[in-house]
């Protein structure tokens, strides 16, 4: 009588001591315990896990467009143009008759690579200056900066167009201007990493070992700050690729010759197009978002692993 | 009596810590604003074309002989050294004298003028509004932290600065203006309607995309920012004296909660600036960031330079009195 009432008061905190409890016994958890621990706590983020999901996705999709189409980005075809999706035409054809489908995979390619190596290149200017000027401090952390607080100073949108009024307009010009503008936010953030790791004592007994700044800056404190970087990478590539879009949806990104999903999306500009043919920008802006989206999941999920002041 | 003058004297020395605070702020805009101009000086010089063409009128130009535009040249200066060419430049900035559109012949200034109104009107209820409603929902979203509601909250301000701007504008456009027919697809007036009340229809759909947009980022700053306050020990000695809860939120927390969103606030201004651009050119808004795209689009070089110069000053300008205002709000900020 008593073992039923006991039982019956069992609660779920019990149900999953348990199942715990049965975890270990069939030595499940020592297993687990040898991934990363960054790892599984990214793991248990299931937004940043869907991120991922959807983030290959896109991803493989792109890069691998010849096996999900057989059309040609480019192919002008004008007896079939303005078509409405239908099954040759996933998503029909733009106002010279090319595959909507098609281009917004060989689109996403480019606007990728572009955010991803914005990313990348203003990480690798901003990191590199701002982990040693950060280190080192003094006049050469100063002027840098001093420069950084300018660039900063100007609205991004104006800044960039500004640079390509000046440099004109180019694929590899806008890649070049998107690392000059976005490298000086990169080297607060390592700047602010390295001044705090400065004080930590490892720091110190290098020092006192007398052991090269270059080798105590990027060897043994840029370890330390791979965290936030990695976050601040991911965060970068999503704000790109808006960049990108919105620029070239403007005509004034890359040139309209080569396909983007900021140039596809620039046939929406005409008001017939929007109201008749939304199959030519609906898909794109869908796909653009979801991407990014998906990338600040990831990004969100990188920061709640790595970052233990932001929990919770 | 002593005592009195001893507070007297402490008030006195804070009010002085804080007027050198301002002047420094102040003075330190002077080098920022040197290297700025100078900067946009040496690119109206790089580029190519005359730069007789943006400092003189094309009517005057064009009444001119050879030996008047050679007199003109010396007159404005032209055959000067750089350096002196380049503070001559300033001093015309200094009178109002921005020079003169490449494609249309008109004074700069007199675009400026023209443009900047309808600029103001949008990023003016874009700001309040997004201030408002994403502090709101940011400190609901933090008080009610782990709820249904505020993963919907977080989720939605996700979204809100993932979909690109301008695609959220044609979507907007697409269901309210070319479905519904509420609202008119873009301009600001029609001939013939020139009051606030016939502009509100051509307001509405412009506006509410940028604040909505701006507000998902508001939302998620001031939900770390209250969550962060409402970790702090003054709240904990607030609870055990027993001050009813919504107190401890709404007065302890909130108030030190809201410092930096004041500042991110007032950091917003390049945002608005940088929003407005895209904005005004997806609903043709007759403002200056359309204007700064058609420029930008016909390689007028001296009016994109001058429009970029105008944003930056107001930026820097704005930055300043942030920091001013910070410093009288929040007694604890450190004035050096």
């Amino acid at each position: 009588m008593e073992n039923t009432v006991v039982k019956k008061k069992r609660t779920k905190l019990d149900r999953k001591m348990d199942k715990i409890k049965a975890l270990e016994e069939s030595g499940a958890l020592k297993k687990q315990k040898k991934v990363n621990r960054y790892l599984r706590k990214f793991m248990n983020n299931k937004l940043a896990v869907a991120g991922v999901i959807v983030f290959v996705i896109i991803l493989i999709a792109c890069f691998a467009a010849p096996l999900f189409t057989k059309y040609d980005p480019g192919t002008i075809d004008v007896l079939n143009r303005l078509q409405p999706p239908t099954k040759e035409h996933i998503l029909g054809t733009d106002k010279l008759g090319r595959d909507v489908f098609t281009r917004l995979l060989y689109g996403g390619q480019v606007s990728i690579v572009v955010g991803l190596g914005s990313a990348l290149g203003a990480a690798f200017i901003g990191v590199t200056l701002g982990c040693y000027a950060g280190y080192k401090g003094g006049l050469l952390d100063n002027l840098i900066m001093r420069v950084s607080e300018l660039m900063m100073s100007f609205p991004r949108i104006i800044l960039v167009l500004l640079l390509v009024t000046i440099v004109g307009q180019s694929l590899s010009n806008l890649l070049i201007i998107f690392i000059c503008t976005g490298w000086a936010s990169m080297y607060r953030m390592a700047r602010a990493q390295m001044l705090s790791l400065r004080e930590e004592e490892y720091v110190q007994a290098l020092k006192a070992f007398g052991i090269n700044d270059f080798v105590i800056a990027f060897k043994h404190m840029l370890p330390n700050a791979l965290g936030p970087i990695s976050v601040n990478i991911t965060l970068s590539t999503a704000m790109f690729i808006l960049q990108e879009t919105a620029l070239s949806y403007l005509g004034l990104g890359v040139p309209l010759d080569i396909s983007t999903w900021g140039n596809i999306l620039n046939a929406a500009q005409d008001l017939r197009i929007l109201k008749e043919s939304y199959w030519m920008w609906l898909p794109v802006g869908l796909t653009i978002s979801l991407f990014v989206l998906s990338v600040n999941f990831i990004g969100d999920g990188l920061r709640d692993s790595t970052d233990p002041t932001q929990q919770g | 009596m002593a005592i009195g003058l001893i507070s007297a004297l402490l008030f006195l020395e804070g009010v002085l810590n804080l007027l050198t605070y301002i002047l420094r702020r102040v003075l330190y805009l002077i080098p920022m604003l040197l290297i700025i101009t100078f900067l946009v000086y040496l690119g109206l010089e790089l580029m190519p074309g005359d730069a007789i063409d943006f400092m003189a009128s094309p009517d005057t130009i064009a009444m001119m002989s050879p030996e008047d535009l050679d007199n003109l040249r010396e007159t404005l200066g032209l055959n000067d050294p750089f350096i002196i060419r380049y503070f001559k430049w300033l001093g015309q900035i200094f009178q109002g004298n921005f020079g003169y559109s490449l494609s249309t012949g008109v004074a700069i200034k007199d675009i400026v003028f023209d443009r900047l109104p309808a600029t103001v009107e949008l990023a003016t209820i874009a700001l309040i509004f997004s201030s408002l409603f994403g502090s709101l929902l940011g400190v609901l979203s933090a008080l009610k932290r782990g709820s249904l509601a505020d993963n919907a909250l977080s989720i939605a301000g996700m979204i809100g600065v993932s979909i690109p701007q301008f695609f959220f504008g044609l979507v907007a456009i697409l269901f309210f203006a070319l479905q519904l027919h509420w609202f008119p697809h873009g301009g600001r007036t029609l001939p013939g309607y020139e009051t606030f009340l016939d502009r509100l229809p051509h307001l509405i759909l412009p506006s509410l995309v940028m604040s909505l947009t701006m507000t998902a980022g508001v939302m998620r700053y001031a939900r770390t920012s209250m969550l962060d306050s409402m970790n702090k020990d003054f709240i904990k000695t607030a609870r055990s004296k027993g001050v009813p809860e919504w107190r401890v939120n709404l007065v302890h927390g909130l108030r030190v909660a809201m410092t930096p969103v004041v500042v991110l606030i007032g950091f917003r201004l390049p945002m608005l600036i940088g929003g407005a651009v895209v904005i005004e050119q997806i609903f043709q808004w007759p403002g200056i960031g359309s204007e700064f795209i058609g420029a930008v689009r016909s390689q007028n070089v001296p009016l994109v330079m001058m429009i970029s110069l105008l944003s930056v000053s107001a930026v820097l300008l704005a930055s300043v009195i942030v920091d001013i205002v910070t410093a009288l709000l929040d007694p604890r900020v450190k004035l050096d």
